[in-house]
C-alpha cells in the first residue's frame, strides 16, 4: 500500500510557489551586489559599494530610528493588547466575546491605507483631537502630531494590535484556568495569582507576539510614509524613495537585504529567549 | 512446557485469524515482539493489558492501519499482510466511535455498502436491518452528535457489522461510557456477537470486562503475549506473575521451594507447607526463593493453626463483600487482603484482633521470586 | 473570618471594574479612528474639520464616481479572485501534506512558504519588481497575482492546517476499514469536513489580497492598479473626505464579512484563540 498517496499532487504546486518567492529574493540578493548606473534602470557590474553606503551616518541613522520605532511599537502594543486578549479569552459572555474578537480582528483586514488615513483625520492639525483640545480651550495652537515619531508610533500600535491580540489570546487560551484557581486556593490574591501563574505561563505567547509585532512594524510602509510625511524615515520609506524617486534599485535591494538580516536576527534572539520559557508552558 | 495448550479452543473450529510471529517497531522501540496467536472462527478473543502493552498495535496491524516489520497475518486462511485496509473486509469499532459527523446515522451505516457498489435498494434494506439489530431503527435520519454516547456506540457497531466483515475489531469501545451503561452494552454486544457468529477481537485494559465477555483472553505486557486462555484459566491458573497480578487482586507471600514430585511441588511458607502445581516452577531447584500468589477470595481465617499470623488493620466495605486488610509481617508489602462475604466481618474480626490465616491447597500459584 | 472576607470581596470588585475599564479604553482606542472617519465622511466641507458644520452624502457620490477607484476596484476583484483561489489550492494541498506526510525538504519548503509573514512586504514587492525587470516582463496582472499568492499563502496554510489538526484521523481509518480507497476517503470524509477551514482560509486570503498595499505599490502599473494603491495616490493629490467615505464602506463591509464568518465558522477556532471541544 502506498503510504503517501497524493504526495506529488499536493506538494508540486507548493514547490512552484516557493520557487517564485525564492526567485524574487534571489533577484534582490543579486541586485544588492551590483553597481548603480545613474539614469539607467539596468544595474552595472559586481560591486560592494551599496553596503559601504549603508555605513554613512544618514542611512545608519535611519536604521537606528527604524529599530527604535519597532521596539517602541512592539512593547506599547504588548501592553495595550494583553488586557484585551485576557478579557477575550476569559469572558464567558458569548456576545461580548464575539464583539471583542471582531473588534480586535477587523483592523487586521482593513489594510494599511484605510487605517492610516483614519489616523490622519484623528491626529491632523485640524483633526479630531486638535479640534477637541482647541474647542475646550486647552491649547491655543494645534498640537503637532502629524509628521512626528509619536504620531507614527500611535498609528503603528493600532496597525500591530490585532496580530498581537491573536497571538496572546492563543497562548492564554491554552492555560488552564485551574492553575489560577489552585494559586488562589493556596492563598494568593487574584493579582498575585495572575503575576505568579498566568503571566509566566503566557510568556511564550508574549515573546512570539513581540517578535511578530517587530517584524510587522518593520514591514509597515503606508503608516510611516503617510503620517511621517518624509520627516520620520524608516527603512521601508527609504527603499521606496530610492526605488521610485531615484531608480537606485541596487541600493534599495541592499537596504532590503540588510533589513531581512536584521529581522531574522531579532526573531532568532526571540526564539532563544523563548526556549527556556517553553519548558514552563509545557504541560 | 505448559500443560494448557494455548489454542485449545481453536482446535475445535476452523481458524478465523492467525497471527504468525508478527513484530512491529516504532523507531528504536519494539511495540510488538513476535506475536503468535490463533483465533477460531466465531470466537470472542480479548487482548488484555495495560496501556502501552502492544494490544492496540496488534489490533491496528490486523486492521491494516499499520504495516508489520515481520511475520504474517491470515484471515480465514488468506494472507493479509500486504492487503490494504480497504480490501481486508474487517469491521472496526473505534474507541471514540469515529462516526462521520457530516453524515446521518443511516448514511454512516450505509457507507461501507456504498463503497462496495451495493445496489441502492439493498443498501436501504441492509441498513434498516443493521439499525434494527442495534435497536436504533427509528434513528436513521439523526446526525451522530444528536445521539447519546451509548447510541453512538451502537451506530458504530452497526456500521462495522453491516458489511458482513470476516472479523470484527473493537478498540476499548466502552471506555467512554459510564459504568451502568457499560454493563448493559457489554451484555448486548455479547448477544449480537453470538447471534451473528462473527470472529471478534476485543481490546481492553479492563480485566473485569475481559473476564466477563471473552471466550478466550490473550494477556499482553511490554509488547509480548504473556498467556492465552479461557477467563477461568487466566484467573485461576496464571502462568506468569504479571498475569497473576494484572488480572484480579492478589496477595504475594515470599516462600521457598522444598521439593518437586511429578506435577506438584511443596513450598515452605514459614512453618507451614503448601502444595502447588509445578508447571510454573520450571528450572528451579529445591531451596530456591519463590513467590506464592493467593487471591483475596481464596484466603480464609483459620481457627488457630493457619500458615500465616497477623493483626487486622482495617476493613473496606465493598457492598457484596468486605475486604479485611490484615498486617502480616511475612507477606510482601506487610499486608494481606482477605475477601469475606457479608457485613458481619467487622464484628467477627475487629481491627487490632490477632488472627490466623489459611488457604486451600489448590488456590495458590508459585513463581520464581523476582526479589533479590 | 467574616470580617476579613468582606474587604477582600470589595477588593476583587474594584479590580474587576478597573479591569473592564481598561478593556473599554482599549476598545475605544481601536474603534476611535473608525468613528472619526465615519463622522468626517458625512461632513459637507472639503477640509477636514471637527465638528462638521453641515452634513452631506457628496463624498460617497464622489467615491463611487471617481474613475480610478472604479478601475482599482475591478482590478482588485480580478487579482483577488485569482490570487485567493490559487492560494487556496496550493495552500490546502500543502497543509495536507505537512499534516500527513514526512518527506525530504518539508521543513525548508514550509519555511520558504511562511517567510512572507516576517519578510517585509516592501522587500517582496521590490523582489518581484526586479525579477520582472530581469526577465523583461511588464507589470501585468500575472505578476501582481503571483506576488499576492505568495503573500497570502501562509494564512491559507495556517487556516487549513488548524482544521486538519482538529480533524480526527480515525475517521479516515474508519472509512478505509469500510472499504474506501484513499482517494474515496479523501473525497467523502476529509474534504466535506474541511469545508469550513477551506472557506475561511479562502476568505482571509481574499480580504488580505484585496487590501494589500505595500507590495502592490511596487508591482502594479497604471493599468493594474488596485484599490488601496488608487486610494494612496488619491490622498497624495486631494485632501477632501472622499477617502473617508470609501473607508466607511470598507470598514462596514469587512466587519460585516467577519461577523458572518464568525457566525458560521467560529472565528475563534479558526484563529486558534479558543478550542474546539
Amino acid at each position: 500500500m502506498n503510504k503517501r498517496p497524493f504526495l506529488a499532487l499536493f506538494v508540486t504546486p507548493a514547490v512552484l510557489a516557493a520557487l517564485a518567492s525564492a526567485a524574487a529574493l534571489a533577484a534582490i540578493l543579486q541586485y544588492a551586489f551590483r553597481a548603480y548606473v545613474p539614469g539607467s534602470l539596468d544595474p552595472g557590474g559586481f560591486s560592494l559599494s551599496n553596503f559601504e553606503a549603508l555605513l554613512r551616518p544618514l542611512y545608519a541613522q535611519v536604521f537606528v530610528q527604524t529599530v527604535w520605532i519597532c521596539l517602541l511599537t512592539a512593547f506599547i502594543t504588548l501592553v495595550v493588547a494583553y488586557p484585551l486578549a485576557f478579557a477575550l479569552v476569559r469572558t464567558r459572555n458569548v456576545a461580548l466575546k464575539s464583539f471583542l474578537l471582531i473588534t480586535a480582528v477587523t483592523p487586521l483586514f482593513l489594510g494599511e491605507v484605510v487605517r492610516t488615513y483614519s489616523w490622519i483625520i484623528v491626529l491632523g492639525n485640524t483633526g479630531f483631537i486638535n479640534s477637541i483640545l482647541m474647542g475646550l480651550g486647552l491649547v491655543e495652537r494645534p498640537v503637532q502630531m502629524m509628521f512626528t515619531t509619536f504620531g507614527v508610533v500611535v498609528a503603528l500600535v493600532h496597525v500591530t494590535l490585532p496580530v498581537m491580540v491573536i497571538m496572546l489570546a492563543a497562548a492564554l487560551s491554552h492555560i488552564d484556568v485551574d492553575y489560577e484557581k489552585a494559586a488562589t486556593s493556596l492563598g494568593a490574591g487574584p493579582v498575585k495569582a495572575f503575576l505568579t501563574v498566568t503571566l509566566p505561563l503566557s510568556m511564550p505567547g508574549v515573546v512570539a507576539g513581540v517578535s511578530t509585532a517587530f517584524a510587522w512594524t518593520f514591514s509597515a510602509f503606508a503608516t510611516p510614509q503617510m503620517i511621517g510625511g518624509g520627516r520620520v524615515s524608516m527603512i521601508s520609506t527609504l527603499v521606496y524613495q530610492l526605488g521610485f524617486a531615484s531608480f537606485n534599485f541596487p541600493f534599495a535591494a541592499a537596504l532590503s537585504i540588510t533589513g531581512i538580516a536584521l529581522t531574522f536576527a531579532v526573531l532568532a534572539m526571540a526564539k532563544q529567549a523563548i526556549r527556556p520559557l517553553e519548558k514552563i508552558g509545557a504541560h | 512446557m505448559s500443560s494448557i495448550p494455548p489454542d485449545v479452543a481453536s482446535q475445535t473450529r476452523p481458524v478465523g485469524v492467525q497471527i504468525d510471529g508478527v513484530t512491529k517497531r516504532f523507531g528504536d522501540a519494539t511495540a510488538l515482539h513476535e506475536a503468535w496467536l490463533k483465533i477460531g472462527q466465531g470466537e470472542f478473543m480479548t487482548l488484555l493489558g495495560p496501556s502501552g502493552c502492544g494490544k492496540t498495535t496488534l489490533l491496528n496491524l490486523i486492521a491494516g492501519f499499520l504495516e508489520a516489520d515481520g511475520g504474517e497475518i491470515f484471515v480465514s486462511g488468506s494472507l493479509m499482510t500486504e492487503t490494504p485496509p480497504y480490501d481486508r473486509e474487517i469491521g472496526v469499532v473505534f474507541q471514540n466511535y469515529a462516526l462521520f459527523p457530516h453524515m446521518s446515522v443511516a448514511k454512516n451505516v450505509g457507507y461501507g455498502l456504498r463503497m462496495r457498489g451495493v445496489p441502492k435498494r439493498e443498501i436501504e434494506q441492509r441498513v434498516a436491518e443493521a439499525l434494527a439489530l442495534v435497536k436504533l431503527a427509528a434513528f436513521g435520519d439523526r446526525k451522530p452528535r444528536q445521539l447519546s454516547g451509548g447510541q453512538q456506540q451502537r451506530v458504530a457497531l452497526a456500521r462495522a457489522l453491516v458489511i458482513r466483515p470476516k472479523v470484527l475489531l473493537l478498540d476499548e469501545p466502552f471506555s467512554a461510557l459510564d459504568k451502568n451503561l457499560r454493563g448493559s452494552m457489554q451484555v448486548e454486544l455479547k448477544e449480537i456477537q453470538r447471534k451473528l457468529g462473527v470472529t471478534t477481537i476485543f481490546v481492553t485494559h479492563d480485566q473485569s470486562e475481559a473476564l466477563s465477555m471473552s471466550d478466550r483472553i490473550a494477556v499482553m505486557s511490554d509488547g509480548r503475549i504473556r498467556q492465552v486462555g479461557t477467563p477461568d484459566e487466566i484467573y485461576r491458573r496464571p502462568l506468569d506473575p504479571f498475569v497473576a497480578a494484572f488480572v484480579g487482586d492478589v496477595n504475594v507471600l515470599p516462600a521457598r521451594l522444598e521439593r518437586r514430585l511429578g506435577d506438584m511441588a511443596t513450598v515452605a511458607l514459614g512453618e507451614g507447607r503448601v502444595q502447588v502445581r509445578a508447571e510454573t516452577l520450571d528450572g528451579l531447584v529445591p531451596g530456591a526463593a519463590v513467590d506464592l500468589f493467593v487471591r483475596p477470595d481464596a484466603m480464609r481465617f483459620a481457627d488457630a493453626d493457619g500458615v500465616l499470623a497477623g493483626t487486622v488493620a482495617t476493613h473496606v466495605y465493598q457492598g457484596s463483600h468486605v475486604d479485611v486488610l490484615v498486617d502480616v509481617p511475612a507477606a510482601r508489602g506487610g499486608r494481606v487482603t482477605v475477601r469475606v462475604p457479608g457485613h458481619e466481618a467487622p464484628g467477627r474480626w475487629p481491627a487490632g484482633a490477632h488472627v490466623s490465616l489459611d488457604f486451600a491447597a489448590g488456590d495458590a500459584v508459585a513463581f520464581a521470586s523476582d526479589a533479590k | 473570618m467574616r470580617r476579613r472576607l468582606i474587604p477582600a470581596r470589595i477588593g476583587e470588585r474594584i479590580l474587576k471594574v478597573a479591569g473592564w475599564s481598561v478593556v473599554a479604553l482599549i476598545v475605544a482606542f481601536i474603534i476611535l479612528p473608525a468613528v472619526v472617519v465615519a463622522i468626517s465622511a458625512f461632513n459637507d466641507r472639503a477640509i477636514l474639520t471637527f465638528p462638521p458644520q453641515s452634513w452631506s452624502l457628496r463624498w460617497f457620490r464622489r467615491a463611487f464616481t471617481y474613475r480610478d477607484f472604479a478601475v482599482g476596484f475591478q482590478n482588485g476583484l480580478i487579482i483577488t479572485a485569482f490570487a485567493s483561489s490559487i492560494a487556496l489550492v496550493v495552500g490546502a494541498g500543502f497543509a495536507f501534506a505537512i499534516d500527513r506526510y514526512s518527506f525530504r525538504g518539508k521543513r525548508a519548503l514550509e519555511a520558504m512558504l511562511t517567510s512572507p509573514l516576517v519578510i517585509p512586504h516592501f522587500t517582496i514587492g521590490l523582489g518581484f519588481l526586479i525579477l520582472a525587470a530581469q526577465v523583461h516582463a511588464t507589470r501585468t496582472f500575472a505578476l501582481v497575482i503571483v506576488c499576492h499568492v505568495v503573500l497570502v499563502l501562509p494564512f491559507v496554510m495556517r487556516s487549513v492546517y488548524v482544521s486538519l489538526r482538529n480533524l480526527d484521523g480515525r475517521l479516515e481509518l474508519a472509512a478505509a476499514s469500510l472499504g474506501a480507497r484513499p482517494g474515496m476517503a479523501l473525497w467523502t470524509v476529509t474534504l466535506p469536513l474541511l469545508i469550513p477551514g477551506l472557506f475561511s482560509g479562502w476568505l482571509f486570503a481574499a480580504i488580505l489580497s484585496f487590501n494589500e498595499f505595500t507590495a502592490s505599490l511596487f508591482v502594479t502599473a497604471q493599468a493594474t492598479q488596485t484599490l488601496p494603491v488608487a486610494m494612496y495616490n488619491y490622498v497624495r493629490e486631494y485632501a477632501d473626505p472622499t477617502l473617508a467615505a470609501l473607508s466607511v464602506i470598507y470598514i462596514v463591509v469587512t466587519a460585516g464579512l467577519l461577523t458572518l464568518a464568525n457566525q458560521f465558522l467560529g472565528l475563534g477556532k479558526v484563529l486558534n484563540v479558543e478550542h474546539a471541544r
